[in-house]
């Protein structure tokens, strides 16, 4: 297989930024933003406790009080999953619909290869033959045809995503509004009052928020801050900031902050993060890869029919036409002879077939990309099944990871902090050890290349 | 009855997954493939590319090898027969030349090696298939009568040779033109019986020798072109043989790629089903009616 | 193992083949187990994982030896007997299928160990007393732990 094309690399580790980015936060679970309290105190030093009317003030927080911090943990790493699973959900679904245009049924690009490459090979044992002649170009017919649908599919998909990131940009700029209005309301409740409603509708509406962009979620006097990105703020008590779309110079999406700023390569997550990979990355480099193997092997072609004469005695004119432009070559290839009589049999010096062979030998031969056309083709098969197993496997895993996380947090046992500590240890220890038989696994696929072979079994 | 929040996240998980994997079952039974999609496996669905193009070419350069075997067969036993008739030719020929031979002998040896020119010419002319085999590239008669010839007979083909693709960048050349057997500058099979049947018709033994070692040299020069029929006919025999194993080759190697062992996969999909069936039984136990009817397909 | 020492090839490829599929079934397992929470599911099916894979590098180990290395003194009804294309099939369409499991699994690994990190660590720090914050919501606690 070739090298992946860079920009399709990208679009692969689309996910695994997303996980960056979890890395980054999971650092910092939220800012401390309460008069007279420090993050060192709370994490180094040992303070005085002080009892007061049955509750303990100044000092370690209660069980209840780890119960609810435990609860608002699990909170925020449900919602980073929801943001995660949604973009992989995005992703696995524009994929899915991709990777049908490089599925074997007869219709496909490497169907159409195959295809001409038979009619060239039946065309040397009959060269005068018109049908074996019309064979070549009924095929060849056929092979832009295979070239501008698996082209016209890409758009497709890319259109539909690129549809997705408006929408989406929609839907958050009307969650942050509605989240700040209940900000607002719930700054009103009085003291002691625990204002459960208003405050259901707005984990209900966060929630929401969280499938649809990657979010961090802070608390403070005013209510909660929402920023995307890299710390775009959304949400800031009872202000909220609408996010918008512009096009930018490559004719790709962006999406812009109230302030106009590109925040597009900082959204990582949900639904929008998911579009604009599939959009901007993803779709792009798998366009480039067709494109170039479009315009190559025409190119190709081309020139192993300038060697011959055709059977009216004229030079070999060009196959295929309309792969000139990279950028759309795959979409505009077509044939350009007008009859099969165009095509160059014999070889320049004289008659006979000799220039079939030629003509056979483009398809085999090197292109300039390092591979022929059938392995340029194969290297696009495989990098689409890549992307395309990538996101549905961790959509899978991330879908079990929320299944555990949500059990977690419905759970109502008042929290042992030392059996639950132990039970985390246990965790941690299982998963090394799995870790180890995960490795093992990787190494008995290296070794499966060994069986079977001859000299084996 | 109450429902706990958390079973039903866990249960529609696992009822999906279920689903999934019958669907997958479904689907390798039904088409006896493992990989239908790049995702299911992306290596060896791209293996699979030059898979399809090779097995594909397989059949045409298998089918191309038996129309070749059969052109170059023939060739070969037409240049065989011609070959026994010059030999009679050379012996009319030396028989007349004896200078014992009455003009009625002579005019009868003169006949017989006529009768041999028309059948090298008919020879000549041979066509399998509505192709002619000595013609070159030519789609007319290659040899027609011309009395302005010196020979008696134009050759109206051309000189292409004709490569037929009988394996990947493999190819047989499986003809020679006409005027390289039969009138080739060097050694003209059809002039110099014609000129052996004039000197026997004129009589001069003197004349009559010279003719009939003309023919004797055309006898070695058509046997020495038999050699390239018989050399492509060996050549395209061991093709054939190597095409019957890739055959076998890309066959194990398409179904160790993308091919599902059947009781495998009757296993899976009974596994699936059953499956699938308890998942769906758990969530119905669970599940108020409301929800169950979020669950069904839409109307 | 037909005699001393000589690998039973047929044998082991079957062994081999009933071990991955078993090996896929353990990760389903477990991976259920992580899902429901059910920690001595886990631990059970993993400490069942290690004792399959081991087993499995040591066929594979076996089973991808050339037959050239198998010593000429053996009889000849002795000798490895090539396994048959059908038992090799399956062995990787069955390894095929623990590899896109294993792919899953890693994912899920890497994603459930983070969450109970984060927990581990909050945890921790609360060993490391902290205080409350006093205000009209109680409920929204501020925080931090460092990881």
């Amino acid at each position: 297989m070739g090298g992946l094309n860079t920009a399709l690399l990208i679009g692969v580790g689309g996910l695994d930024a997303a996980q960056g980015a979890l890395d980054a936060t999971s650092n910092n679970i939220a800012n401390v933003n309460t008069p007279g309290y420090t993050r060192e105190e709370a994490q180094l030093s040992e303070l005085p406790e002080t009892e007061s009317a049955g509750q303990i003030t100044g000092g370690g927080v209660s069980l209840e009080g780890l119960q609810s911090i435990r609860d608002e943990l699990l909170n925020v790493q449900i919602q980073q999953q929801t943001s995660l699973q949604s973009a992989a959900d995005t992703e696995s679904a524009s994929l899915q619909q991709a990777q049908t245009y490089f599925t074997s049924t007869g219709t496909d690009i490497a169907s159409a290869l195959s295809s001409f490459s038979s009619s060239l090979a039946a065309l040397s044992a009959n060269s005068t033959s018109s049908s074996a002649q019309q064979g070549v170009l009924a095929a060849g017919q056929n092979l832009a045809s295979a070239f501008n649908t698996a082209a016209g599919g890409l758009t497709g998909v890319q259109t539909a995503a690129n549809q997705q990131i408006p929408d989406t940009v929609s839907q958050i700029n009307s969650l942050t509004q509605q989240i700040a209005q209940l900000n607002g309301q719930l700054a009103q409740v009085p003291a002691g009052e625990g204002g459960g409603t208003v405050q259901d509708q707005l984990d209900q509406a966060v929630k929401q928020l969280a499938a649809l962009t990657n979010i961090s979620v802070t608390q403070t006097n005013n209510g909660e801050t929402i920023t995307t990105g890299s710390g775009t703020p959304l949400v800031e008590g009872d202000q909220s900031y609408n996010l918008q779309t512009s096009t930018g110079t490559g004719g790709q999406l962006e999406v812009l902050d109230a302030n106009g700023n590109n925040i597009t390569s900082a959204i990582t997550g949900g639904t929008l993060g998911g579009a604009l990979n599939i959009a901007n990355q993803v779709i792009p480099g798998l366009m480039t890869q067709l494109n170039t193997l479009a315009s190559q092997f025409a190119t190709a072609f081309n020139s192993a029919q300038a060697g011959g004469t055709d059977s009216n005695g004229n030079a070999g004119g060009a196959f295929f036409t309309g792969t000139a432009n990279l950028s759309n070559a795959a979409a505009n290839m077509s044939v350009g002879l007008i009859s099969a009589a165009q095509i160059a049999i014999s070889s320049s010096t004289g008659g006979g077939n000799g220039n079939v062979a030629n003509l056979s030998a483009a398809l085999t031969s090197t292109l300039p990309s390092g591979e022929s056309a059938a392995d340029g083709y194969a290297g696009i098969v495989f990098n689409v099944g890549t992307v395309a197993s990538n996101a549905s496997t961790q959509s899978t895993a991330i879908g079990d990871n929320l299944t555990q996380l949500t059990t977690q947090q419905g759970a109502v046992s008042a929290v042992n902090i030392d059996e639950e500590t132990a039970n985390l240890m246990r965790y941690q220890t299982a998963y090394e050890a799995a870790a180890r038989i995960v490795s093992t696994v990787q190494v008995l696929d290296n070794a499966a290349l060994n069986m079977g072979s001859s000299t084996s079994f | 009855m109450r429902i706990d929040p958390n079973i039903v996240p866990e249960m529609l998980a696992n009822l999906q997954q279920s689903q999934v994997s019958l669907d997958t079952a479904l689907q390798q039974v039904s088409t006896g493939l493992s990989v239908n999609e790049p995702s299911d496996n992306p290596t060896n669905a791209a293996a699979m590319v030059e898979n399809t193009i090779q097995t594909g070419d397989l059949d045409v350069y298998t089918q191309n090898v038996s129309t070749a075997l059969s052109t170059v067969q023939t060739a070969s036993s037409v240049l065989s027969s011609l070959v026994t008739s010059l030999t009679s030719a050379v012996s009319a020929g030396t028989e007349g030349a004896n200078g014992t031979n009455s003009s009625t002998d002579l005019a009868s040896l003169a006949n017989e090696v006529q009768g041999i020119l028309t059948s090298a010419v008919t020879a000549a002319n041979t066509s399998v298939s509505g192709t002619y085999l000595f013609g070159g590239s030519g789609t007319t008669t290659p040899y027609t009568a011309d009395a302005s010839s010196s020979t008696g007979y134009t050759y109206n083909g051309n000189d292409d040779t004709n490569s037929v693709a009988v394996g990947d960048q493999t190819s047989v050349q499986v003809n020679l033109p006409g005027s390289q057997i039969f009138s080739s500058s060097s050694n003209n099979v059809l002039g110099a019986l014609s000129s052996l049947v004039t000197a026997l018709q004129g009589g001069n033994s003197s004349d009559i020798q010279t003719a009939t070692a003309s023919v004797d040299s055309a006898l070695n020069y058509v046997s020495q072109q038999q050699v390239f029929y018989g050399n492509a006919e060996t050549q395209l025999n061991s093709q054939e043989t190597f095409l019957e194993q890739d055959k076998v080759t890309l066959s194990t190697q398409a179904n160790s790629l993308i091919g599902v062992n059947e009781s495998t996969a009757a296993t899976d999909l009974s596994q699936a089903e059953t499956d699938n069936s308890a998942a769906l039984a758990a969530v119905a136990k669970v599940l108020p009616n409301n929800l169950l009817n979020y669950l069904a397909p839409p109307a | 193992m037909t005699c001393a020492g000589a690998p039973d090839r047929n044998g082991n490829a079957a062994e081999y083949l009933q071990l991955l599929r078993s090996l896929a079934g353990e990760m389903e397992r477990a991976m259920r187990a992580i899902a429901h929470n059910a920690l001595p599911d886990l631990e059970e099916s993993v400490a069942t994982q290690q004792m399959m894979s081991a087993r499995l590098l040591v066929l594979a180990d076996e089973l991808s030896a050339p037959l050239e290395s198998s010593p000429a003194e053996f009889s000849p009804a002795a000798s490895p007997i090539k396994i048959d294309d059908d038992m090799m099939q399956q062995v990787r369409v069955a390894g095929d299928a623990l590899q896109t499991l294993n792919r899953r699994y890693a994912a899920l690994l890497q994603h459930s160990s983070r969450s109970v990190t984060l927990m581990a660590s909050l945890f921790n720090s609360f060993q490391g007393k902290f205080k409350e914050a006093s205000g009209p919501r109680l409920k929204h606690q501020t925080w931090s732990c460092q990881m």
